[in-house]
């Protein structure tokens, strides 16, 4: 426990963000790097997005020539990227919680138990999760089984081969929702209700367009406050504008907030509410040799985008450590 | 701990672990019981343990799935001293009595205990005045270490509090506990003492009413023989005297919502903060939570007995409910709410602890109308209705010389006492150092060890409020799928018959198909 490892630079996290870090420090000649990842494999939320015969590609790769791919193949083609540097991978590790000061990270993992991890640098690549219900503010009413976010939905779905509902009602019209439809409706279940508390879908028309191979689901903006989930057991609708649609279970999509605690906990500046981290110039945090990358930086970006990042906050942590 | 008891499920499905289904009275012997508890709630469950310390057959009746999974599941939490419960009543003996038992219970029962104090804020003239009745009432309540505070004394106390301050009283034994872990802790020793607990089990009628060992009819076909029934059903308490033709009473239930701060709120306030109730309003409370929460509620909803949209949250209470608690600290509208729940009192039209002996019929009793403060009386009112089963329902009391009446140190919660702290414990079961709960930091090990503890729980809620695994932040965004593979692989359930609260609450659709 008191002994600490030291390293050059520690990046949290193994997305597409962690990667394009790890991949752009080794080559700027950077030796010791080490990646903590707390699930057990690399490659963040495309991972969870797998390959299926028939299958909804949701993964734009713009950088060749804007071909749809499957999450699963994008996060295998990260792994390979990342084993090539030869960077320290430790999966099923936890950060337990920071000392930003002296840039120590107390973590967690089956093989070594609670030990320390310092740096010269370390990258905070954690992330966003979908807001909770109460967090969005206008969803209340009962708390039934079968109320899913779209990462449960697609542990079961793609991870365990389980068609979780047969009429799926949206909360969330970004892609991530319509994505979500298009998924559902592929793997069965009949067309998707999607309902958001504006007027007109977030999805952009074109992407819309796109999942129209698989699925046309019906859009409901609301027009009132808030919409209650009804159901005592299982999900059975939602109360919407006085009217209930009926369904047998819900997905919750979108509206990301990133992951920020470990910062808020070793007082990393972060606006309280949006949950970002406070960026000075060159992806710097509020205490010297902390930076952070990808979809952790606030928003919603894809998960090619936040590999380029990734590379982009290698640069200014190289820059720092010369 | 080594267990006496029988534990079984009535859980037909046959993924369900054969061992602990229940399929027929034989199971449990063909003696009647002795005393037969209906409602396995915080008051059902504390009957049960202290009954346990004499040689009785005692039998623990639950329509759910899990102990505490009905009214006692959602409240503030608090244990009170008592000081402002109305003077002379049952309540407020019970309260009182039981608040001073509470610190040497929570270390029994191993249940994170921490005594906070309260702060009583007046914040305008109308709550000023009514400020000396609350202390003079305190007093007569035997609380007499209550104290009064300028608004110095108050900011002093806690600086992130409204400069509104007027005055304020502090009562520093109003304590906050761990809600879940009490049932829990109760029905684990009970049972381990020799109770038989079943679940899944509704009492639908009642044969031989007025012999000396009555028969309870249940929908599973299965009927119980005993020789006292106490109704501690809770909501289901008038349905249930129904049965059996009690004194007539009537439950409102009264809903109460709360909203659940994140984490990062807790460092601002270290007391229960309380306002003061005036004519128009009760107020709104701020609370800290023994997990490191802050809380604000209640609201005051009635509601009839039947309307099943009782345990709603609704957004516009929240709202009103956020706006009264800023009052009190104005620094809540800078945190972040991660969920909201409701809970339901049960509150009896006829006055709270109606308790009646002998109700229509010899060997029955009635206990309903126990509303919020039955968390914190449980134990004193345990002891209080066996004295009225020994003194008016004949019950003999011999003490039972082998029985234990505290759970083992490793029953504390990992969430209190951090297993993967201890470094030697993950050399050697390493499931202890795998986080699952990325928010709450909770490991595989802390898992497993709960589906192996006495009560054998089995589905998603009552995993939740034992390790706190989905009740962190994300609300199980990261983990609840984590969750419910464990619980598939450890207890051989396939994936989709794990359920939240029991059957029919499976997470997948039990029409949707297996695809490829």
């Amino acid at each position: 426990m008191n002994s600490v490892k030291h390293f050059n630079v520690l990046i949290i996290g193994a997305g597409p963000a962690g990667v394009g870090a790890a991949v752009a420090l080794t080559k700027r000649g950077i030796k010791s790097i080490a990646i903590i990842e707390r699930s057990d494999k690399i490659g963040g939320i495309p991972s969870f997005y797998k390959k299926k015969k028939g299958g909804v590609r949701t993964f734009v790769r713009w950088s060749r020539g804007g071909i749809p791919v499957f999450g699963e193949d994008y996060a295998q083609w990260l792994e390979k990227q990342l084993i090539k540097t030869k960077v320290q991978i430790e999966l099923q590790s936890q950060v337990l919680n920071i000392d930003a000061k002296k840039k120590i990270l107390t973590l967690v993992s089956p093989e070594e138990g609670e030990v320390n991890y310092s740096a010269d640098a370390i990258v905070m690549a954690c992330g966003s999760r979908e807001e909770t219900p109460a967090e969005r503010g206008w969803i209340a009413g009962s708390r039934p089984v079968r109320v899913f976010y779209t990462k449960q939905l697609l542990r079961l779905l793609d991870g365990n081969h389980l068609l979780p509902m047969n009429n799926p009602l949206i909360i969330g019209s970004d892609v991530i929702g319509y994505a979500a439809a298009a998924k559902l409706k592929a793997a069965g279940a009949s067309e998707a209700v999607i309902v958001d508390n504006c007027s007109r879908p977030k999805c952009s028309f074109f992407e819309r367009l796109y999942f129209r191979i698989w699925s046309n689901p019906d859009y409901q903006g609301l027009s009132a406050k808030s919409i209650e989930v009804t159901g005592i057991k299982t999900a059975s609708g939602v109360n919407l504008n006085g009217k209930n649609i009926p369904c047998d279970g819900i997905v919750i999509c979108g509206e990301l907030i990133p992951n920020s605690e470990l910062a808020l906990n070793g007082d990393i500046k972060v606006e309280l509410h949006s949950r970002k981290p406070v960026v000075a110039k060159d992806y710097q945090l509020s205490e010297p040799g902390w930076f952070a990358a990808g979809n952790i930086l606030g928003g919603f970006h894809g998960a090619e985008w936040c590999y380029f990042n990734g590379q982009r906050v290698a640069r200014a942590v190289a820059n720092y450590l010369s | 701990m080594s267990v006496s008891g029988k534990l079984f499920y009535h859980w037909m499905d046959k993924d369900f672990d054969e061992s602990l289904k229940f399929i027929d009275t034989e199971q449990l012997g063909d003696i009647p019981y002795d005393v037969t508890i209906i409602g396995a709630g915080v008051v059902g469950c504390a009957l049960a343990y202290k009954l346990s310390m004499y040689k009785l057959r005692v039998l623990l009746l639950d329509k759910n799935y899990d102990v505490g999974e009905a009214t006692s599941k959602g409240n503030s939490a608090i244990v009170h001293t008592g000081f402002d419960a109305a003077v002379g009543t049952l309540e407020s003996e019970l309260v009182t009595k039981a608040s001073r038992e509470w610190p040497q219970l929570a270390k029994k029962l191993k249940i994170p205990y921490e005594e906070c104090g309260a702060l009583l804020i007046a914040i305008n003239n109308e709550q000023n005045t009514q400020l000396d009745k609350v202390y003079e009432k305190a007093l007569k309540n035997g609380v007499t270490d209550v104290q009064q505070l300028s608004a110095e004394q108050v900011l002093e106390l806690e600086p992130q509090i409204t400069k509104n301050v007027l005055r304020g009283i502090l009562i520093p034994r109003e304590s906050i506990a761990d809600p879940f872990s009490t049932s829990i802790a109760y029905a684990e020793i009970a049972l381990s003492n020799g109770v038989d607990i079943l679940f899944g089990i509704e009492v639908i009628g009642i044969e031989n009413v007025d012999g000396k060992v009555k028969s309870l009819i249940t929908n599973c076909g299965k009927k119980f023989d005993t020789r006292i029934i106490v109704n501690v059903a809770g909501l289901g308490s008038r349905k249930l005297a129904d049965l059996y033709g009690g004194e007539p009473f009537d439950i409102n239930p009264r809903r109460g919502q709360f909203l659940i701060f994140d984490k990062f709120s807790r460092s601002a306030i270290d007391h229960i903060l309380l306002p003061i109730p005036t004519a128009n309003t009760k107020g709104v409370l701020v609370i800290p939570t023994i997990f490191g929460n802050l809380i604000a509620g209640p609201t005051a909803e009635d509601f009839i007995i039947d309307d099943n949209t009782v345990s709603d949250t609704t957004v516009e209470r929240l709202q009103e409910l956020l706006d009264g608690a800023s009052k009190l600290y104005p620094g809540l509208y800078e945190q972040s709410v991660i969920t909201t729940f409701s809970g339901v009192r049960c509150n009896c039209s006829q006055g709270s602890y109606w308790i009646r002996c002998n109700d229509g019929h010899q060997g029955i009793i009635t206990v309903s109308g126990i509303r919020s403060t039955g968390f914190t009386s449980s134990p004193a009112l345990a002891e209080y209705l066996i004295g009225e089963l020994h003194e008016k329902l004949g019950l003999n009391l011999n003490v039972n010389p082998v029985a234990i009446d505290s759970r083992s140190e490793s029953s504390w919660p990992g969430w209190w006492k951090r297993p993967y702290s201890n470094n030697e414990l993950v050399k050697e079961s390493p499931e202890y150092g795998r986080v699952v709960c990325y928010c709450e930091q909770i490991s595989l090990g802390e898992i497993i060890q709960h589906l192996d503890s006495p009560l054998k729980p089995r589905t998603l809620d009552a995993i939740k409020r034992r390790t706190r695994a989905q009740m962190g932040r994300c609300q199980g965004f990261d983990c609840m799928v984590n969750v419910a593979e464990i619980i598939s692989n450890y207890c051989n359930i396939p994936l989709n018959k794990i359920t939240k609260r029991g059957p029919g609450s499976e997470i997948i659709s039990t029409n949707a198909e297996q695809y490829q």
